[in-house]
């Protein structure tokens, strides 16, 4: 069993993206392997009210049962978030909460995110953070969002000593200051952008935070799946690692799912 | 199925005493795991530097040291900088003499500068590909950085110029604009393209079929190892198309060396 931790669906102004629509993209997942998949919504990065694309995402999805693990995206600077919030949560059952702070301008520090944030841990739901959608040397001229950066997050969890941290997308991550900061059995990292094999990133991580901080993820649809699989049939080859555990009980356990008890 | 790595690199002098392996082992590793059967690498001098014929020959020393301590899985490509003169092309043959097989361009010169013609002519006498550092970049920091970068209009005019040359694009997914980069390539039939980089954008490779035909495209990882071999194996393809791009365009312009 696999399950992705790092998706979206709907439309990307900058590029078209094959296999973007729930269809489609469980056609892919079908091809690969893939059983389920923890979507956000690319509408919410763009529309000025981030909650429609919440509804799209709702609606898109509603229909393929436990094929899509629905993450909800929350704007704390528009107005009625916290509404919109419980909707996505009580109403459409979503099982996480991601913030782009560099596309809906703000910074993890501000007033209005901590809030967020406060209402996140209080709620006891993992908060999704994606370093980047794509990389900022092929950028179109309007696309003028900053990647995230370790040391903004290192203080956001020491600030949310309770908050539960899914990181996808990302590169660059200190799995030794990660543990000094608290993050140990509280975060989850995907290894789209991660070596296996050369740099051993992925062993790192393991060394410092454990085997259940590491999760499958690729990045659909912007990126194939075929890399993040190869990185997985070598962990399977490897007899250190606990494979079911990468491949799906840390995912389903951290957003829980069925099974992940 | 087998695979030829057309764009990798050493990074380290190991040609020196006591010289430290671990990033060569760390690589070999990979691609026996992967089922890499030869890795091509250069060792370039970057950061926009403009280096001595010295430091130029102790970068290609690394690689002839890494050939003779692996000699069934790494070929070598020779690290030139048109710059250096009759002295580049002397140490073209130097390579060459010792076993390299193609020539590894980075971002001194662009590629449509008459400095660069030497070279070209070069590689036509010595029947090797040139393999070039390649973006169409779009943000302004990696424009900053790197001014002289090529992208592949440039590399259509130093093919027009000279139809015979055996040219490859380097990494069209090593960041920056790779749609363009592609859509830039189709009146250009002499150039080839390379798969490696770090981006691994879902329809690269696919477009990279639709638009230039499979035959111009070869596959390489620029360290980007697991992540490059999954896109192909990923991606679109037949398997007859897969074989053209893991190994046989590849193997074919080898085979002009010697032919």
């Amino acid at each position: 069993m696999i399950i992705d931790i790092n998706a979206f669906l709907g439309h990307y102004p900058f590029r078209r993206l094959p296999h973007n629509s729930a269809r489609t993209m469980i056609e892919l997942m079908d091809a690969h392997g893939i059983d389920s998949a923890v979507v956000s919504s690319l509408h919410s990065v763009f529309y000025r009210d981030a909650h429609r694309g919440n509804e799209d995402l709702f609606l898109e999805t509603k229909d393929f049962g436990s094929r899509f693990v629905r993450v909800a995206t929350v704007n704390p600077k528009y107005v009625s978030w916290r509404r919109d919030l419980d909707e996505a949560m009580d109403r459409w059952k979503m099982k996480a909460v991601t913030l782009f702070p560099a596309h809906h301008g703000y910074l993890l520090s501000d007033v209005e995110c901590q809030q967020a944030i406060e209402e996140i841990v209080r709620r006891d739901i993992p908060l999704v953070l994606t370093q980047r959608l794509e990389d900022r040397r092929q950028r179109h001229h309007w696309d003028a969002a900053e990647d995230l950066e370790f040391k903004s997050v290192l203080e956001l969890v020491r600030q949310h000593t309770k908050l539960r941290l899914a990181l996808v997308n990302w590169i660059g991550l200190d799995g030794k200051r990660m543990a000094e900061a608290g993050l140990q059995g509280r975060c989850l990292i995907d290894f789209a952008r991660l070596h296996v094999l050369l740099n051993k990133d992925v062993d790192k991580l393991i060394s410092s935070l454990g085997i259940t901080s590491i999760a499958f993820g690729t990045h659909m649809p912007f990126d194939y799946v075929g890399p993040s699989l190869v990185k997985l049939a070598n962990l399977e080859s490897n007899p250190a690692i606990d494979y079911p555990a990468v491949s799906w009980r840390n995912a389903a356990r951290f957003f829980g799912l069925e099974g992940g008890d | 199925m087998r695979k030829i790595d057309v764009h990798n690199h050493v990074f380290d002098a190991v040609d020196q005493p006591g010289a430290n392996w671990a990033r060569v082992e760390s690589m070999i590793e990979a691609a026996e795991w992967l089922g890499i059967e030869t890795l091509c690498c250069s060792r370039p001098i970057t950061g926009g530097a403009m280096a001595e014929i010295a430091e130029v020959r102790r970068a290609n020393d690394a690689v002839l040291a890494t050939m003779q301590r692996y000699p069934d899985r790494v070929r070598g490509f020779c690290f030139i900088q048109p710059g250096n003169g009759r002295l580049a092309i002397d140490e073209m043959q130097r390579c060459f003499d010792q076993g390299m097989i193609g020539v590894k361009l980075y971002n001194q010169f662009k590629y449509a500068d008459p400095m660069v013609y030497p070279i070209a002519e070069k590689c036509i006498e010595l029947r090797i590909p040139l393999l070039g550092h390649s973006a169409h970049l779009t943000d302004a920091r990696s424009i900053a950085a790197q001014p002289m970068t090529s992208d592949s209009l440039e590399f259509c005019k130093l093919a027009t110029r000279f139809p015979e040359l055996i040219l490859i694009l380097g990494h069209i997914n090593g960041g920056g604009d790779w749609e363009w980069a592609i859509k830039g390539l189709r009146e250009c039939e002499n150039v080839y393209l390379d798969t490696s980089g770090s981006v691994l954008e879902n329809d690269t490779i696919e477009m990279c079929v639709r638009e230039l035909g499979v035959k111009r495209i070869l596959f390489a990882t620029d360290q980007t190892m697991e992540g490059c071999v999954g896109k192909i194996l990923s991606a679109q393809l037949s398997s007859e198309q897969r074989e053209d791009i893991f190994w046989k365009n590849a193997h074919a312009i080898f085979a002009r060396r010697t032919s």
